[in-house]
């Protein structure tokens, strides 16, 4: 691997010190730069411990920007964790936009914690968020601007601990070369035995900490485990250093939900969700067959009612919110959520909070919950059948038939909707041109009602993304859709939703392409990572600033000999990763993390899958998929999954 | 900060309020919509019982006297709001001493007469002070001379519908004067500007005419003068 000695880190590098940034030196960039305000800090409830009074300090990082970043729950979760403990101190940092990167890098100036302006090379432990894969490349910018040494293998104890957490640690081979520990699951509990081995063993070398670190559960250190290649570019093996290493890492998972942080950060400045937030309960057992969100955070545990009512009182007093959001992956299904709107409804009446329920289903009782909500203001209801026909559906689980659909889509308008919204994908597994006449007949079916319903105001906006086959869910043996066939597909769908009251939009190819690389691949693609980031490769979210060229370019130089060895073309390193349909019996990049669903339960769907045939919500009927095997002993009242004798 | 003297009933109190505050730093580079909610939330915080618009779509009644450019403290602004109850300023004082925020300063509440005239109504004009790092002396007391000497400065007006049009710059500002010379590398202008609807002067404008945009700097606005305020009597007349 060339490194590029064009690029500014060794700027960055030089200048660190180990006090604070002075406020001066970032006032003098601040006029230059739109929205001066994200890199300023002083959110009320931000916390600010006396730096040489604690014995440990973490700097939890997003990289990408504030405004993403501060509506980031499972960071506010952990900055909340972590501030509790007397000795530890955690701060926040955030990847500045391009404009401010070019001033700080310009002045010299390194990426610094927003509490107290200490550069994040300073802290102990630098904690980044992987939460998707648009953020891998932004991982090595923030990394860089913070002065610290992007590969793992060049980091020692004088330089931060590199954790990362989120959903991209369920595969997280392309950017394992980056990272000295990865989190898998849920990280409340984790962190803290994380933070205290830290502790203990900060005196000794690098290597023998992390040795210390990999035997706590759930915490993965990939340069422990080696993968090995065979000769048609799959995996054989992955060889463990150490004996005494687990072969398997098991996700984390919390008994029970942490504590709501009452005292949540509210940013200046505006925000993506700049609202109070409260988990009401974790996990979803619909069973999407496309969905990871579902399959990593089983099993359902639910907040009880009174406390989130209380919660929803201190979160709301604490921090003088307008807005109070419940959170969860499919909100309609917490078994109180009738009896806790109506008591939140009461309790904030008169008070100017209003309470949001994102992710609701395709069903009337959803309809009425947001009609609760709306306080008579009916701007846009969304629906996500993610296909067109009843067919499809019952491939991908989706338990909705267009007819019920429909009837709800009447109801919708009855009250007062002026504009439904769309939610399909394209690329599904034995999906075919007819398909798309479905999606289509549906979204003027929709149209229709509106019209007789609404008259000429009526509105549908239809949403069409491309599948990404996801690691840990039942397509994950599935290819991606190639090219050619996406866009004549997406031909057929403008040529089909267009005229009054329909608006249709859909994704590039090129993101879901590098998304299904990123989220699918090997270790072998961090060289891949690594190129790209030094071609220019950042923002991969953000239409005016990703870098598309970058990426095809870092594809086209294969940049390593491992790359060049296993693969001879571009092209056949994009077949192995992507295009092909992956055996039942082969090793996949992700098989040593586990996520408590089994494998042998993902076949047995992916078969049901084949037939058309639905499987019901496991809160229903236990369909054993593997978790209460593995987390038995941590079952509690909160959880949905059957009490087992 | 205005305490009651006597009166003190249930009932006690006014709808409506003059908040005199300070912000800096953090708080400098906010726009007024954010500034707006920051007061909001900070209201909400201490129990205030602010009153809000009808509609779908309520918003409380809160009204600033200008916005504050991004960029820009204050050490003097005015807000006025209104509320549902009346309270005492006292009380409301109280209310949200335990819940500012960071860089959020009150100077001063003080019940003001519900039919009296809004703040924006009586604005007159604004007073600036303005920091700039990376300039030379000479170079800045010979930018202001050039600019106080000129009858006409015209820029062009910001925003896309207005694109290709001019505005002059010059009858807006009414005295600009360098400050002391501290023992920081930074030298200070004293700028009063017009602040009327339509005929606003802007710091961030005046430093454009002036060639300095490209400066580090630090400003602050300093005074709003309402109508039936007279003039300070050290600022009379430097750019008249
Ligand atoms: S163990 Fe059974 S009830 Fe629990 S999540 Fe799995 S299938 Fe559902």
């Amino acid at each position: 691997m060339s490194i590029d000695t064009t690029h500014p880190t060794h700027r960055i590098g030089a200048i660190q010190g180990s006090g604070p940034v002075v406020w001066e030196r970032i006032e003098a960039l601040l006029h230059r730069v739109i929205k001066p305000g994200r890199y300023v800090g002083g959110e009320y409830n931000s916390v600010h411990k006396a730096w040489d009074a604690t014995d440990l300090h973490i700097c939890l990082a997003f990289p990408d920007l504030y405004d993403l970043g501060m509506s980031n729950f499972a960071l506010m979760i952990l900055y909340d964790v972590l501030n509790r403990q007397p000795d530890l101190l955690a701060h926040r940092t955030y990847l500045p936009a391009p404009d401010m990167i070019a001033a700080m890098r310009e002045a010299g100036l390194p990426l610094y914690a927003l509490e107290s302006y200490q550069p994040v090379s300073t802290f102990d432990i630098l904690a980044i968020s992987t939460a998707y894969e648009q953020l891998y490349a932004n991982s090595l910018e923030l990394m860089d601007l913070a002065g610290i040494p992007i590969r793992s293998a060049n980091r020692d104890v004088t330089t931060p601990l590199v954790i990362g957490g989120g959903h991209g640690t369920f595969n997280p081979e392309p950017i394992a070369d980056f990272f000295d520990v990865f989190v898998i699951g849920e990280a409340e509990d984790a962190i803290l035995e994380l933070t205290g081995t830290f502790q203990t063993t900060r005196h000794t070398s690098r290597d023998e900490q992390l040795r210390a670190l990999a035997q706590i559960p759930g915490l993965y250190v990939p340069r422990f485990y080696t993968p090995v290649y065979a000769v048609g570019g799959g995996i054989s093996d992955l060889t463990v250093a150490d004996p005494a290493l687990p072969t398997t890492i098991e996700k984390r998972l919390m008994p029970a939900l942490p504590a709501t942080p009452v005292a949540q950060l509210v940013p200046n400045v505006s925000t993506v969700h700049n609202r109070a937030i409260i988990e009401i309960h974790r996990g979803c057992t619909r069973g999407c067959r496309f969905c990871q969100a579902g399959a990593v955070t089983r099993p359902i545990r639910e907040r009880p009612v009174d406390e989130i009512v209380a919660s929803a009182e201190a979160v709301v007093q604490q921090t003088g919110y307008e807005e109070l959001a419940l959170l969860s992956l499919s909100s309609a299904d917490h078994t109180g959520i009738d009896t806790l709107i109506r008591q939140l409804i009461d309790q904030f009446e008169g008070r100017h909070v209003s309470i949001s329920l994102p992710s609701l289903h395709i069903d009337s009782f959803s309809v009425e919950l947001a009609e609760m909500l709306s306080g008579g203001r009916h701007s846009g209801f969304t629906f996500a059948p993610e296909a067109g026909s009843d067919a499809m559906r019952h491939r991908i689980n989706k338990d909705i038939s267009t007819e019920a659909l429909l009837s709800v889509a009447e109801e919708v308008f009855a009250r007062g909707w002026r504009t439904i919204k769309l939610y399909f994908m394209i690329g599904l597994p034995a999906e075919t041109d007819e398909d798309m006449e479905a999606i289509i007949e549906l979204s003027h079916q929709v149209r229709q009602i509106g019209n007789r319903i609404g008259g000429r105001k009526a509105e549908v906006h239809v949403s069409v993304s491309t599948f990404v086959p996801k690691p840990d869910t039942v397509f994950q043996w599935e290819p991606l859709v190639d090219e050619e066939t996406v866009e004549r597909r997406q031909r057929i769908l403008k040529q089909g939703i267009r005229g009054r009251g329909l608006k249709l939009s859909w994704n590039a190819y090129s993101a879901t392409k590098l998304e299904t690389l990123l989220t699918r691949g090997d270790r072998r693609l961090g060289a891949l990572v690594e190129r790209a980031w030094q071609l220019g490769a950042r923002f991969d979210a953000w239409d005016e600033w990703c870098n598309q060229d970058a990426w095809n370019q870092a594809i086209a130089e294969l940049p390593s000999e491992e790359l060049r060895a296993a693969f001879p073309s571009a092209r056949a390193l994009l077949d192995h990763q992507l295009y092909r349909r992956r055996q039942p019996d082969e090793r996949l990049p992700w098989d040593h993390l586990q996520t408590g669903v089994e494998k042998r339960f993902l076949l047995q769907d992916y078969r049901r899958s084949l037939s058309g045939e639905l499987l019901t919500d496991c809160r229903e009927e236990c369909h054993a998929c593997g978790i209460l095997h593995h987390y038995r002993d941590l079952q509690t009242e909160e959880w949905r999954c059957p009490v087992l004798s | 900060m205005s305490s009651p003297v006597v009166m003190p009933t249930i009932a006690a109190g006014s709808g409506r309020h003059r908040i005199t505050f300070a912000t800096s730093r953090t708080l400098a580079y906010l726009s007024v919509l954010e500034l707006g909610k920051v007061w909001e939330r900070t209201l909400r915080r201490g129990g205030v019982p602010l009153k809000y618009s009808q509609g779908f779509n309520p918003r409380p009644r809160m009204h600033f006297a200008a916005p504050l450019p991004v960029g820009c403290g204050c050490s003097a602004d005015l807000l006025d709001l209104s509320l549902d109850e009346p309270r005492t300023s006292k009380a409301l004082c109280d209310a949200i001493a335990g819940v500012m925020p960071q860089n959020l300063v009150v100077l001063d509440i003080a019940p003001v007469d519900i039919h009296a005239r809004s703040l924006s109504e009586l604005l007159q004009e604004a007073e600036y002070s303005v920091w700039l790092q990376q300039t030379g002396e000479a170079e800045l007391a010979e930018t202001v001379a050039a600019f106080l000497k000129k009858d006409e400065i015209l820029m062009p007006k910001r925003g896309r519908k207005y694109r290709g049009r001019f505005y002059d710059l010059r009858p807006l500002v009414k005295s600009l004067t360098l400050e002391p010379a501290t023992p920081l590398p930074w030298l200070g202008l004293r700028v009063r500007v017009m602040a009327r609807p339509g005929a606003t002067g802007r710091p961030d404008e005046l430093l454009r005419a002036l060639g300095l945009a490209d400066r580090p700097r630090r400003s602050t606005r300093t005074r709003l003068i309402l109508d039936g305020e007279g003039p300070p009597p050290e600022a009379v007349a430097d750019g008249d």
